[in-house]
């Protein structure tokens, strides 16, 4: 063992003396010795950025820098960034200009560009890309980081307030004061400073920490498990093997609970957890997993879910005969007549697409911190999550607890998208470990455990058949998928049907059958990941029917008006649409992206293509059968009168939920933004909401935290018309004063208002609840999946340079146009869909999880599975059309899933405008196109015209 | 992994660091900047456990002319290289082999020497620097030696140095007069990521015939590929793009690519033909003076 070794580090203008080992990192330095927590960890191998620190003004990795190196060195971090409380107008910067959403990565991109402005105040656009590209933001809010960099000098001498930039990016016009404007976001300040505490941030004293250990056969039997050796490594102070956790399975689907916390037998894929330990340290508990022995019986293994349903296939869940040949589960749904539409076309045609095993990639690692408190029989939870309910109802359900006595608090989650929407071993382990040390217990994975844990997309093999009139009217649609599991369901079974159910919501499909698969194979789990189960059907579909335009000689945009959804409509699948813009999208991307000038008029090697998508604002169901509302807020008003503490239970996880939701009650108390405290997400405090999935927070919380404000509202007009001596329905609320609308002098300020209210009758608190309608449609089996209060309706045009050579795609612009309903936040609604762009732009031509041969995946890092940086960022348009829907509050409905679903097809159609390769296996990879560029005879001949 | 338990030293001189380094064999491991090393220690590649550290001696960094050529210290950051006007003025490949590492947060820290000495397949300044015409310099207790840095690597991960022996500084020669130079690379993503195949080039251009090319692939051979059958193709030849082709040909059959997560074989050897032509193609456009 090294001994300590004294390192005087000079950080943020202080000399610190610290007793270090010599293989302390600069990072850990000041995280764990300095609580300097705004630097964060997001890989540890100089992959993301997320540690970024100026090192004698140059920008580096602190992860990569032994601390003992940095000696005699200036050291600035996030922290040393503002001054007396002031943010430094590049922070103010990303603050205005909305370049912030989870903030994981907020910190190292603040610290990467004050290296650049320090050197070069002013940027040019690439070298704001140049410099910033070694900071991976999964929520790729690069073209507002671009923007931020560009235009921070506006900022100096700039004091702060949350008022809207300029404009704001308001594409619609609304008399309301607050919903409706591109107000900062709510977390804005918080995380650009690095004052927001993510789960790894926090410290309890007298922490440890817990590791997992992973099997390392795909699938076998465990002959023989022993941590004899283990648990007696000085340090360590507890292991956990099967036999040691609840007999309980757990999963996010009621009907295919298949987890278990431990492999008390089997283990079905490499990683299924094994063992867990708890330790003082990191590296204690890690030597303490290596010193544990597992016995194996290796079984076969399978990867492939066809070959994994065929005859004398090895068996994965066995003991579970309803799981015969690893099906776990199909759909059949057949509406209309198909044989009957087929008939009725002039023009059939069926192709496969084959989708790719692609991960969510949160900048931030999942992580959990557990304590037992009370007299030992009541569990606080912190953890990355982004549904609070799910994972405080499974821990209930596994551990034998009361929901009552365990609290679950989420504090800042630095990206999900799917990958932390269900409860993970880290939770159930940091639990148990906690409740046998007597001590809070930490955990975290590794960015190659994230990869290992998985949840990501489900790789589907599709095959896909589509009749057509001549005139391009769609007759029927034939589906069949086969979705690769992984070992175990997750939430595989909504995505199964999600897979089937959300074609018919674009398009009027008369007649429609849709077979759905979803197999185990000896992979890790795929889950839920935005777009749940529907982006690789929808570029099926938006590339079938572009090749089908073609045979036809119909404009791709025509063909689609043609068939395009309109309002108040009942799908072909059963399903009720409510409001649809949806012509009004593809009209207005039609005409913004300049498609008459560019369609067939481009050289050689550039393209231009069209894709649409469309998504539900929220489930009709929750995921488990019950009668408690969605989502349910509380409003409790200050006793002083200066504003109002909103409770409830969401996830805001980047997407800028808590900023929706706090315009929302501001909005309908009528009073200004800033009144509004949104409370820390507390199971003990804050209202069950069912979490962020399904994209159905602004919806679904935001009607429970409307009519909660509408609640407050209701009582303090009463208390204003008592002293007022008026009828209550008489008074208006509005700007922080409650008056008569007709006589605006006769009123009284809010802040009275409620001071008298506290005074006369104690706490003034109002709550809401909100269910979706019973009757949305999809009354057959499993149509409850797919039925929502709304849908959202979105196009997207993409231009792309495909280098003929090589097979380079370079996505050069996108114009997007969404039919979201009342936009309550133009400034986080365009960075969701400018987001959704460049994710699902990495989704079609780089990502992809490599099976390995032992079936681990290869590329488990960021190096090797390559997620898009600001260098991959477009130029982007992005708008929404007018659209009010009744059902949301103030009109809302949905942005964050369904403005993926476009950017597949539109990508994909572009690619093959440009060059005539039509790709149908994803990723588009540029090996993929250089193959079929051969095989239309080469690049010349692309050059000569041989191009769609 | 967390990182293993290691000591770590900082010798008074580069004597003393060999000396040190020599003593203690294979359990000691010189540290420049750190950005391969310890993500190969976190993946249980690297096993040395005494770390000595090279960064604070004065006399291995920097970049100084040195008759017509520049003598570039071994532990000189790839960001000073990168954006060294003294380095671009005698070859922009090795320049833009440099730029093209890693992360600007990266480049802060790795070197130069780190690239050469770590011998990664995919690193991007040796063939530049190959092409370049560049020697290395190695001083180790036996003294000082040089040799043509096409000689230095072994194979992955292997290089000619000795116990105790630090390559120090990476000598890029006064390039001959009409030369032009072309680092070409390609990866999947534009920003930070590994090259899936490059190829670097020189060629000297002389009365309208090229002379003296130097032609290096790297990322698709075990050591950066020096293909002097495609260099010997157009000596004393104008340059012609079916020239070109035929030389770029000649460097696909020579390469000897894997398949790995980042590329396939047959893939890599498509790319080094395209690459090949444009490095030609623009080392001869700068030998001309036209960009």
């Amino acid at each position: 063992m090294s001994t300590e070794v004294l390192v005087r580090l000079n950080i943020n203008g202080e000399d610190r003396t610290l007793a270090l080992k010599p293989n302390t990192t600069l990072l850990a330095a000041l995280r764990q010795h300095l609580g300097l927590t705004g630097t964060k960890k997001g890989c540890g191998t100089g992959d993301c950025g997320a540690c970024t620190v100026q090192v004698d003004g140059d920008p580096v990795n602190s992860c990569l820098m032994l601390a003992v190196a940095a000696q005699g060195k200036r050291i600035t971090t996030i922290e040393g960034l503002s001054h007396d409380g002031e943010l430094h107008p590049l922070q103010h910067a990303f603050v205005k200009h909305g370049a912030i959403q989870c903030g994981y990565c907020t910190s190292g991109a603040v610290m990467a560009s004050k290296a650049l402005i320090d050197r070069n105040p002013t940027p040019t656009e690439g070298e704001i890309k140049e410099a910033l590209s070694g900071n991976l933001c999964r929520c790729a809010t690069y073209p507002r980081m671009i923007k931020a960099v560009s235009g921070w000098k506006e900022f100096e001498g700039v004091p702060f307030n949350s008022k809207p930039h300029g404009h704001a990016e308001r594409d619609q016009v609304r008399d309301h004061d607050t919903v409706s404007h591109g107000v900062t976001r709510y977390d804005g300040p918080d995380k650009v400073t690095g004052r927001a505490k993510y789960t790894a941030d926090l410290h309890l004293p007298d922490t440890i920490v817990g590791k997992i250990l992973g099997s390392r056969v795909a699938h076998g039997i465990i002959k023989r498990i022993d941590v004899t050796k283990a648990r007696a490594l000085p340090g360590v102070l507890a292991v956990i093997t099967g036999a040691d956790v609840p007999d309980a399975f757990y999963g996010v689907s009621p009907a295919r609970e298949d987890e278990q916390i431990l492999a008390k037998e089997r283990v079905r894929y490499v990683g299924d957890e094994v063992a867990a330990v708890a330790a003082l340290d990191d590296a204690t508990a890690e030597a303490a997993l290596k010193l544990i022995e597992v016995e194996y019986e290796e079984l076969p293994a399978v990867f492939d879910p066809v070959a994994a349903m065929a005859p004398g296939a090895p068996v994965i869940h066995p003991e579970k005969p309803r799981y015969a040949g690893n099906i776990n589960t199909r759909v059949d749904w057949h509406f209309g007549d198909v044989q009957k539409g087929f008939a009725e076309a002039d023009l059939v045609r069926e192709e496969r697409f084959i989708g790719n095993r692609t991960y969510q990639s949160p900048m931030e690692p999942h992580a959990a911190l557990a304590r037992w408190e009370h007299h030992g029989d009541r569990l606080t939870l912190w953890s990355s999550t982004q549904t609070p309910h799910y994972l405080h109802r499974s821990l209930s359900r596994v551990l034998g607890v009361p929901m009552g006595s365990i609290r679950v608090i989420r504090p800042a989650v630095g990206g999900g998208f799917g990958a932390k929407a269900e409860a993970t071993p880290l939770d159930f382990c940091a639990a148990i470990l906690s409740k046998m040390t007597g001590r809070p217990v930490a955990m975290e994975y590794t960015r190659e455990e994230m990869y290992t844990h998985f949840r990501g997309r489900h790789k589907q093999y599709i095959d896909l058949k589509i009749g057509l009139k001549k005139d391009g009217t769609i007759t029927a649609a034939e589906h069949t998928v086969v979705l690769d599991g992984g070992a175990y369901t997750s939430y595989g079974v909504i995505t199964a049907y999600y897979a089937g159910s959300m074609l018919p919501t674009l398009y009027k499909i008369p007649n429609y059958k849709y077979e759905g698969t979803r197999v185990y194979t000896n992979l890790p789990a795929s889950g839920a990941f935005r777009g749940h189960g529907v982006p690789q059907p929808r570029f099926a579909f938006e590339s079938l029917l572009d090749m089908m335009a073609e045979e036809l000689g119909i404009d791709p945009f025509d063909i689609r008006l043609k068939n395009a959804m309109e309002p108040n409509t009942r799908t072909g699948n059963a399903l009720d649409i409510s409001s649809c813009e949806f012509i009004a999208t593809l009209n207005r991307a039609r005409e913004t992206s300049g498609w008459a000038e560019k369609r067939g008029k481009l050289p050689p090697g550039k393209g231009i293509g069209v894709g649409c998508g469309g998504f539900v604002s929220g489930a009709g169901y929750p995921i488990y059968r019950s009668d408690f509302p969605h989502s349910n807020a509380m409003i409790r008003v200050h006793e002083d009168g200066t504003g109002v503490t909103l409770h409830i239970a969401a996830a805001e996880i980047g997407q800028g939920s808590d900023t929706v939701l706090v315009q929302i009650a501001a909005e309908e108390l009528g009073v200004p933004y800033e009144w509004v405290w949104m409370a820390d997400c507390d199971t003990t405090v804050s209202p069950l909401d069912l979490g962020s999935y399904s994209s159905r927070v602004t919806l679904m919380g935001g009607n429970a935290v409307k009519m909660a404000a509408a609640n407050v509202s209701a009582q303090l007009r009463e208390v204003a018309a008592r002293e007022l001596g008026c009828d209550p329905t008489a008074l208006t609320v509005r700007d922080g004063r409650i008056f008569v609308p007709q006589h605006p002098s006769v009123g009284m300020s809010w802040a009275d208002v409620a001071r008298a209210a506290f005074s006369k009758k104690g706490p003034v608190v109002g709550t809401g609840s909100y269910s979706p309608p019973k009757h949305l449609g999809g009354e057959f089996k499993g149509g409850t999946v797919g039925t929502s209060p709304a849908y959202s309706f979105s196009t997207a045009v993409a231009e792309v340079t495909v280098d003929l050579e090589t097979g380079y795609v370079t996505v050069d612009r996108f114009t997007d146009y969404s039919d979201a309903g009342t936009v309550i936040n133009p400034v986080t609604l365009h960075g969701q869909v400018e987001g959704a762009i460049i994710m699902g732009l990495g989704e079609t031509l780089l990502e992809d999880t490599i099976v390995g041969p032992s079936g681990k995946f290869a590329n488990a890092n960021l190096h090797d599975y390559l997620i898009p940086t600001i260098a991959e960022t477009p130029a982007i348009h992005t708008a929404a059309v007018e659209s009010f829907e009744p059902r949301g509050p103030f009109g809302a409905k949905e942005i964050g899933e369904g403005s993926m679903l476009p950017v597949f097809g539109a990508i994909a159609n572009a690619i093959y405008n440009a060059c005539g390769v039509r790709v149908t296996e994803l990723p588009i990879t540029p090996e993929k196109i250089l193959r079929g560029i051969k095989a239309n005879g080469g690049a010349a001949a692309v050059a000569t015209g041989a191009r769609g | 992994m967390a990182m293993p338990d290691f000591t770590y030293v900082r010798p008074g001189s580069l004597s003393d660091a060999c000396a040190l380094a020599s003593s203690l064999g294979a359990d000691a491991a010189f540290i420049a900047g750190g950005t391969e090393l310890i993500p190969d220690f976190q993946r249980e590649r690297e096993t040395a456990r005494q770390l000595i550290a090279l960064d604070h001696l004065p006399e291995l960094r920097g970049i100084a002319e040195d008759g017509g050529g520049l003598c570039i210290g071994g532990l000189t950051t790839v960001s000073a290289v990168a954006s060294s006007p003294l380095v671009r003025a005698r070859s922009v490949a090795l320049a833009d082999a440099a730029r093209a590492i890693g992360s600007a947060q990266i480049r802060s820290l790795a070197t130069i020497g780190g690239n050469f000495c770590r011998a990664v397949p995919c690193a991007d300044t040796p063939p530049a620097a190959i092409a370049s015409g560049a020697r290395v310099r190695l001083i180790g207790v036996h003294g000082t030696r040089e040799m043509p840095a096409e000689e230095f690597f072994l194979g992955p991960r292997r290089t000619v140095l000795t116990s105790g022996e630090v390559l120090v500084a990476i000598l890029l020669p006064a390039q001959p007069a009409g030369s032009g130079t072309s680092y070409q690379r390609f990866s999947r993503r534009k920003g930070a990521s590994l090259a899936v195949a490059a190829v670097a080039a020189r060629i000297t251009v002389a009365k309208g015939r090229m002379q003296g090319a130097r032609i290096v692939l790297g990322a698709v051979s075990p050591v950066p590929l020096m293909i002097s059958a495609a260099a010997a193709m157009l000596e004393g030849e104008r340059p012609s793009a079916a020239l070109f082709a035929k030389a770029a040909a000649q460097c696909a059959v020579e390469a000897l690519p894997i398949t790995d997560v980042r590329g396939t074989a047959d893939f890599r050897r498509e790319l080094v033909s395209v690459l090949a032509q444009r490095a030609f193609e623009q080392a001869v456009e700068r030998a001309e003076g036209r960009s």
